[in-house]
């Protein structure tokens, strides 16, 4: 399966700061600083490079991750609404 | 008794003596030296850092413009 039919960019596409970014991407800090906190280091303060290197992954996975939930939302609204045009007398 | 021991032990209400199946062998890990920082690790992660954003940006924007382009393209077929 394809991850991103092409019909999926005729969609608007998501803000670049959107539900799936922020989250997955505090989800990733959060995991740099449990690192930090199972290997007795300063929680915050060590290793910023992990913690940024982590939050980034997360908002890129959150981004793809968030195209492909809209794709997948519209494609049913899409279906719903043929199905409801191709059966008026059930919708009256 | 003693199949009954086992079966106590079990059951988590007698302490067995630790297993060995849970610890690493110090010839496998070694401690971390946070005093003195991995520069290489440390560039890496910038670096692949810096890259995701800059794919990601890039990423939205032609997204932004395929759509735009689309619904142009759309709209001109209405129209003609």
């Amino acid at each position: 399966m394809v991850f991103l039919p092409d019909e999926s960019r005729s969609l608007p596409p998501p803000p670049l700061l959107n539900k799936g970014t922020v989250w997955l991407g505090f989800a990733g800090w959060m995991s740099a600083l449990m690192d930090n906190a199972f290997n007795h280091r300063p929680i915050f303060g060590a290793g910023v490079h992990r913690q940024i290197l982590f939050a980034t992954v997360g908002c890129f996975v959150g981004y793809h991750l968030v195209k492909r939930a809209e794709y997948k939302h519209a494609k049913v609204d899409r279906e719903l609404f043929e199905y409801i045009r191709h059966h008026p007398v059930d919708f009256q | 008794m003693a199949a009954g021991l086992r079966a106590v032990r079990r059951w988590g209400l007698v302490a067995a003596p630790p297993s060995l199946a849970f610890s690493r062998s110090a010839s496998v890990v070694s401690t971390a030296n946070n005093a003195q920082p991995n520069w290489l690790g440390v560039g890496l992660a910038f670096g692949t850092s810096a890259a995701l954003w800059a794919l990601l940006i890039k990423q939205h924007n032609e997204d932004v413009m395929e759509y735009e382009r689309r619904k142009a393209r759309a709209q001109c077929r209405q129209c003609s």
